[in-house]
This record gives C-alpha cells, sequence and structure tokens, in this order.
C-alpha cells in the first residue's frame, strides 16, 4: 500500500466488522418504533466514534481488551422471532438442559425469566402480583405494551451509550432482555429469578436489564447467568439499569457462572432515590475474562447502598471489577465490600471510586476490597479511591492483597483436617462474610456449592 | 513407669525453621498413659516451641533425637496425622478463623477422622458439640459464632478445651491454658478437663503453666522445669510449691555459671 493511499481511505472504525456494523443496527430497527430505532442509529454513532478501550486509559489499565477480545471472530446471536411478541411463552421443557438444571436448583421464586443466547424464552409471574401491576416481562414485548416507561428510563439516564464503548454497542445491537415493574408500595416477598445460558462459542450476545421500582415498592431479583465450556470465545454484554425512586427498596443479585472462554462485560448503574434502599452483590465465578463495571448514585437524600462482591478465580481467569459510589444528595449512605479469592494463574483487577459530590454533607461512604492468595502465580491489584466535595462527610477505603496465613492452616490442621479441606475452610470463611451480609434466599446456598466445586476442582 | 511411655522424647533438638536459632537444646521427656505431667519454666525457655514441635508445626524444625507418640516416630508425620492419631494441642495463642463456626470446624475435623464411606450423624455431632459445651459452662450460641473471631482471652482458652472434650486425644497438650482465665473459668475448665479423664482414664495430659494454681486443680503425677531448652529438673509435685517459693533464680544462675565456664 502506498502512502496516498493511506491517506485517502479513511480507516474503518474500531470494533466494526462484518457482522457487527450499521447494517446489523438497522435489521434490530426495523420494526421498532422511531424513538427506538432513532435511539439504536444514535447509539452505533457513538459506538463508532468511541476507539475501543486501551491500557493507556486509567480504568482499563490492567484488562487489555485489544488482546483478550476477538470482535472480528464473532456473530450477533439471532433475535427474538418475529411474533415472539405476542406468543411468548415456552414451556420449561424446550430450554436447554443445563438452564433447566440451573433452575431446578432455585427456591421459590415471584417469577421467572429465562433466557437463552439473550433472548427471552420463558416468563412467568404470579397472578396476584399481575393483578397489583407489577410488570415482568421481555424488552421486545415490553416495547409494544409499555412504551412510555421504555422510552424514558432505557439506555437514557441510567447507561447512557456515552457511558463508553461497549455500552454503545449494546444500546445499538440489544435483541432482548428483562423488564421489571414495580408499581408504587407494592412488595414482592419472594424474589424475581432470571436464568440466562449462553449456548455455545463464536457468539456476541446483547442484552439488557431494566427495573423500575416506584415510591415505596419493595422487590429482589436474582440474575443468574451460566454456560458450559465454550470451544471458542464468546461475548456476553449486559447491560442492567434499576431505579429505585423515593423509598423503594431493591435488591440486585448477579451471578455469573460462565465457561472457560466466555468474555462477560457487565454494566450496571443504580440510581437510588430518597430514602431507597438499593443493594447490589455481584459474584463473578466463570469466563475467562469478566469486567464488570458497577456505578451506584445516591440521588436522593437518605439514599442507602450496600454494595457486594464476591470472586473466585482460578486458572487463568481474569476479573475486572470497577466500582464507583456516587453520592450527589446530602445523608445518603454506601457501603461496598468486594472479597476475591485467586488460585492458579488467576487475576483480579479491582477498582473503585467514592465521589462526594459538592453539597452531599452528611455522607457516609465506605469501600473495601480484600483479595486472598492462593497460588504464588495468582495476582490481585487494588486500586481504591477517594474524590470528596463536600464538608461534614465520613468516608474511608481499605484495600488488602494477602496469603493464607500459615499459623491458621496449622491450626486446623492441628485437629485433624488435612491441607486442602483447611484451605476450603479458610476461603469459604473469608468469602462468607460477603454472603451473610445478604441473606438472600437461596443465594448463600447456590453461589456456597459453587464455590466449593471450584475448590474441589482446583 | 512400668508399661511403655505413651510419648517418649528422647534427645530432641530443635530450631526455627531455615534459621539458625536453636531453640530446644536436647530435651528428654517420659509420658506414661493416663499420666499428668507438668512443665514449667520461665518465660522464652521453649515450652510452647516443645509444644508446636509435638504437634508438627512447620515453622519449628526437629533437628536431633526423636519424639515417639505410641511407639511411632511422629516427626514424620503431618499436623492432620498427628492430630489423627490422638494428639491435641491447646494453643497458648488461638488462632482467629473468621467466617468459620465453632460447629463446621468441629464437624469437619471429625468428618476427616471417618472412612471414605462412613458418614457423621449430624444429630450425634450436634448432641456432644452441645453437651460439652454445656460441661464447659459455654452458651450454645457459641457453637454458631466464627472460631475465637472477637472472642475474649478467656473464651479462646475456653473453646480450647471445648475443641479437646469434642476431638478426645489420647495425649492433651495444654499451653498455659490457665493464663487468662478468671478464677471462675480456671475452676470450670479444670473440671472439665477432670470429667473427661474420669471418661477416658488413659487420656494423657502434659501441662505448660507458670502457676500452682492449676495444678491445685488438675493434680500432676510428675512436674518438670524447662530452662533454656533443657528440661532441668524432674520430681513431684512438690517440684512445683518450691518454684512457687523461690522462682528460677537458681537455674538461671547455674546457666549463667556455666556460660561463665
Ligand atoms: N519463630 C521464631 N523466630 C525467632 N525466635 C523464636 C521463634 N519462635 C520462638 N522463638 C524464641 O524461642 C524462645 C522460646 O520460645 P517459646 O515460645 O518456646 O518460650 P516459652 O517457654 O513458651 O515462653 P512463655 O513462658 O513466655 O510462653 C524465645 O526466646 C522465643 O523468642
Ligand atoms: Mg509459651
Amino acid at each position: 500500500m502506498t502512502e496516498a493511499s493511506v491517506i485517502e481511505t479513511s480507516a474503518p472504525a474500531e470494533g466494526v466488522t462484518e457482522t457487527l456494523n450499521r447494517e446489523a443496527v438497522e435489521r434490530a430497527a426495523a420494526q421498532e418504533p422511531t424513538w427506538l430505532a432513532e435511539r439504536r442509529a444514535h447509539a452505533w454513532d457513538v459506538y463508532e466514534r468511541t476507539p475501543l478501550p486501551s491500557t493507556k486509559l486509567e480504568e482499563w489499565r490492567y484488562t487489555d481488551v485489544r488482546r483478550l477480545l476477538d470482535l472480528d471472530a464473532l456473530t450477533p446471536a439471532p433475535r427474538p422471532e418475529a411474533g415472539t411478541g405476542e406468543a411468548l411463552l415456552e414451556g420449561l421443557d424446550g430450554l436447554p438442559a443445563g438452564l433447566r438444571a440451573v433452575m431446578a436448583e432455585d427456591r421459590e421464586a415471584a417469577g421467572h425469566v429465562a433466557i437463552v443466547d439473550g433472548c427471552v424464552r420463558h416468563v412467568d409471574l404470579s397472578d396476584e402480583l399481575a393483578r397489583q401491576g407489577i410488570v415482568l416481562t421481555s424488552l421486545a414485548r415490553a416495547v409494544q405494551l409499555h412504551p412510555e416507561l421504555l422510552e424514558e428510563h432505557l439506555a437514557t439516564h441510567a447507561v447512557p451509550p456515552e457511558e463508553g464503548k461497549f455500552q454503545a454497542l449494546n444500546a445499538a445491537l440489544w435483541a432482548d432482555g428483562v423488564f421489571l415493574y414495580v408499581p408504587a408500595g407494592a412488595s414482592l416477598d419472594l424474589p424475581v429469578r432470571v436464568s440466562r445460558w449462553l449456548s455455545g462459542g463464536g457468539l456476541a450476545v446483547f442484552s439488557r436489564t431494566l427495573i423500575v421500582a416506584e415510591a415505596g415498592a419493595r422487590v429482589s431479583f436474582v440474575d443468574e447467568i451460566v454456560s458450559d465450556d465454550l470451544d471458542a470465545q464468546s461475548l456476553e454484554s449486559s447491560v442492567v439499569e434499576v431505579i429505585a425512586r423515593d423509598g423503594a427498596q431493591v435488591q440486585y443479585v448477579s451471578l455469573q457462572r460462565l465457561g472457560h472462554r466466555a468474555f462477560y462485560q457487565a454494566a450496571q448503574r443504580t440510581l437510588a432515590g430518597r430514602d431507597a434502599t438499593l443493594d447490589t452483590l455481584n459474584v463473578s465465578l466463570g469466563a475467562s475474562v469478566a469486567r464488570v463495571d458497577l456505578n451506584a448514585r445516591l440521588l436522593g437524600p437518605g439514599a442507602n447502598s450496600d454494595m457486594l462482591g464476591l470472586y473466585f478465580g482460578d486458572g487463568d481467569q481474569h476479573f475486572d471489577h470497577n466500582t464507583s459510589q456516587d453520592h450527589e444528595a446530602p445523608n445518603a449512605h454506601s457501603d461496598l465490600l468486594y472479597k476475591g479469592a485467586l488460585d492458579g494463574h488467576a487475576h483480579a483487577v479491582f477498582r473503585g471510586i467514592i465521589r462526594v459530590h459538592e453539597g452531599a454533607q452528611g455522607t457516609d461512604a465506605y469501600q473495601t476490597n480484600r483479595n486472598l492468595i492462593l497460588s504464588e502465580h495468582a495476582r490481585a491489584d487494588s486500586l481504591p479511591n477517594l474524590e470528596i466535595e463536600a464538608d461534614d462527610v465520613r468516608c474511608s477505603h481499605g484495600a488488602t492483597v494477602g496469603q493464607l496465613d500459615q499459623e491458621t492452616l496449622f491450626y486446623l490442621m492441628s485437629r485433624g483436617i488435612p491441607q486442602q479441606p483447611a484451605e476450603r475452610l479458610v476461603v469459604m470463611g473469608f468469602l462468607g462474610e460477603v454472603l451473610s451480609r445478604l441473606p438472600l434466599g437461596g443465594v448463600v446456598d447456590k453461589v456456597t456449592r459453587a464455590i466449593e466445586v471450584k475448590l474441589r476442582h482446583g | 513407669m512400668s508399661q511403655s511411655p505413651i510419648l517418649k522424647i528422647s534427645g530432641l533438638t530443635a530450631r526455627v525453621a531455615d534459621e539458625d536459632i536453636e531453640i530446644l537444646k536436647g530435651v528428654d521427656l517420659e509420658l506414661g498413659e493416663g499420666e499428668i505431667h507438668a512443665i514449667m519454666g520461665p518465660n522464652g525457655s521453649g515450652k510452647s516451641t516443645l509444644a508446636k514441635v509435638i504437634a508438627g508445626h512447620p515453622g519449628y524444625e526437629a533437628t536431633g533425637g526423636q519424639v515417639l507418640f505410641r511407639g511411632e516416630d511422629v516427626l514424620e508425620m503431618e499436623p492432620d496425622e498427628r492430630s489423627q492419631a490422638g494428639i491435641f494441642l491447646a494453643f497458648q495463642y488461638p488462632v482467629e478463623i473468621p467466617g468459620v463456626s465453632i460447629a463446621n470446624f468441629l464437624r469437619t475435623a471429625l468428618e476427616a477422622r471417618l472412612d471414605g464411606d462412613e458418614e457423621l450423624d449430624l444429630f450425634d455431632f450436634q448432641d456432644l458439640l452441645l453437651e460439652r459445651m454445656e460441661m464447659l459452662d459455654m452458651d450454645p450460641s457459641f457453637a454458631e459464632r466464627p472460631v475465637n473471631d472477637g472472642f475474649s482471652g478467656g473464651e479462646k482458652k475456653r473453646n480450647e478445651i471445648l475443641q479437646m472434650a469434642v476431638l478426645q486425644p489420647l495425649l492433651a497438650v495444654m499451653d498455659e491454658t490457665d493464663s487468662g482465665l478468671d478464677i471462675d473459668a480456671l475452676r470450670v475448665v479444670a473440671n472439665g478437663v477432670n470429667t473427661l479423664r474420669k471418661e477416658h482414664p488413659e487420656m494423657t495430659v502434659l501441662l505448660i503453666t507458670h502457676y500452682q494454681r492449676l495444678l491445685n486443680y488438675i493434680r500432676p503425677d510428675y512436674v518438670h522445669v524447662m530452662v533454656d531448652g533443657r528440661i532441668v529438673r524432674s520430681g513431684g509435685p512438690e517440684v512445683a510449691l518450691e518454684l512457687e517459693e523461690q522462682g528460677y533464680a537458681d537455674w538461671k544462675d547455674k546457666e549463667q555459671e556455666a556460660a561463665a565456664v
């Protein structure tokens, strides 16, 4: 190629491929209302002009997307078939066996959603809850049934495409997802359970979750994603928007148990209104690469967010948790605790920032990240941060990266417990602190079992 | 001692692993089955080190001599194997294990003792645990508390004896279990040990202590004095009373004389 021709050809935008391109966006938008089609087109514009994150960016310093993700090798998963908007429901029998096994482990629920490769295949919600005005449905169907709510909240004030390259890509190409709406004062005693399945390699899956809890509403939401080990890389991209209006109480739990070769990317944002409680738990156990961006915004006075995280990596797993606690109103409280154990050659990154904005007096904000290193090749980087622009605030942050304590191990072994079970006990105890803070029915058992399986195979 | 000793230590020398710090300088000690022995001695003389070497602490290295437990050389065994063979060490400084409840810890320890196809009866276990806690005057809620995490000094010591009572060892080495216990707690713990001995007369006890007080409750058959990594005197219970009167000055003087020669 001559120099002249290089100058003439404008380089194609980064991340535009044979299958991830404007035509794909237009196909997605073909049968959709104008507001949504325009929103997708705008998101694609943002995507094209945003470079792929490089390790020169502080927020991506330890996660080299260019090396870890091969977008050219991916094809978007098929979109929901036209018409599923009406006849959405499928019996559980038609679902993949792996997904059914995951659902069978669960305890009672207020409702279920089953998702395969980003498309909703099953939804159920008790009649009684439906009568109270609670809505649990696929996003594709919500576009038809609740356009005003979606137009207001979807990819607007929670996770707009301007947030970043992946956020833009997801907003342009999302195929389906979950919409949960809880009207003012309504209350769900049991969690809503979402079970997602990724069926194979070579796929790019774009899915969104939108949860709106009106004033005084109460709901918990358990979002689980699972797959077998894959024969080739797949991208699972998930955007989660959670809105808790004044006095609402919402718990969002994400359990990520994807198989080897999955690249998991999640962007979550929680918006907590006056005196609202909006707690999250992120459990990262699977995938080869998992990047989770969680931004908690405390928008109303007296808002409260507990942010819990738990990860356990082995083999060559790479986890990158990037969190922020934005205190934008006075007298709000946030408390973050992320704990992880790392074995094999696993690498975990935690980067967290507390931002106390001007006028957010009386803020209480805490941030703790603790890592337990189990092998000489495992590694953890922990980067806590504070940015305070108000007076009269109580903030603290702390990070530790420690090895398994030899004195502890000897104590356990001196009671007759062999080394490996002794190590398992210490790791479970270390991670268990996180689970004990969010005693949601079934979640603790499920995560405990999943960690035990990993510890045994490690 | 008529029959063959349950623990026979001869010429034991030991140092801090990978360092040139010799702590035990030739320990000889024999414990017969069902006997109670006490070791006393000044701070830093090597009593805890001896206890840890018996239990297999990886931070210490035996450089010479032998430790035979029921005729078997334990220096080659892992700490968990020694425990399963019947050796128990009540720690001078018990370790905190956040997030692991006492019940879970002890259940795991008992399960480790089972053969591959055996299963622990959880109801039996629960009964045993509660009974032992009652014996030691511990609130049942302790069973669900993380091991030693946030425990007071005395609670930690009591928890050591609880573990001993559940695991029922053949040889119990108690390293300063009395320090940190108030007078009432000391009596409760001592009664617990005596009850265990009544149940299992074959249980042998090695008490490490600084004070006669414990020995009023758990009466030793033999008292040994350890100074600078050696047993320098062995005798009956009267040795403890002498020490109470005279302290260790005599021994330290002799040591200095020896060093000066
Ligand atoms: N890991 C170690 N590194 C360096 N020195 C050590 C180590 N462990 C023990 N020592 C030293 O060995 C000596 C004996 O210690 P040990 O704990 O056995 O004494 P002790 O007789 O139990 O004392 P106390 O009555 O105070 O409990 C002390 O001088 C101590 O500082
Ligand atoms: Mg000592």
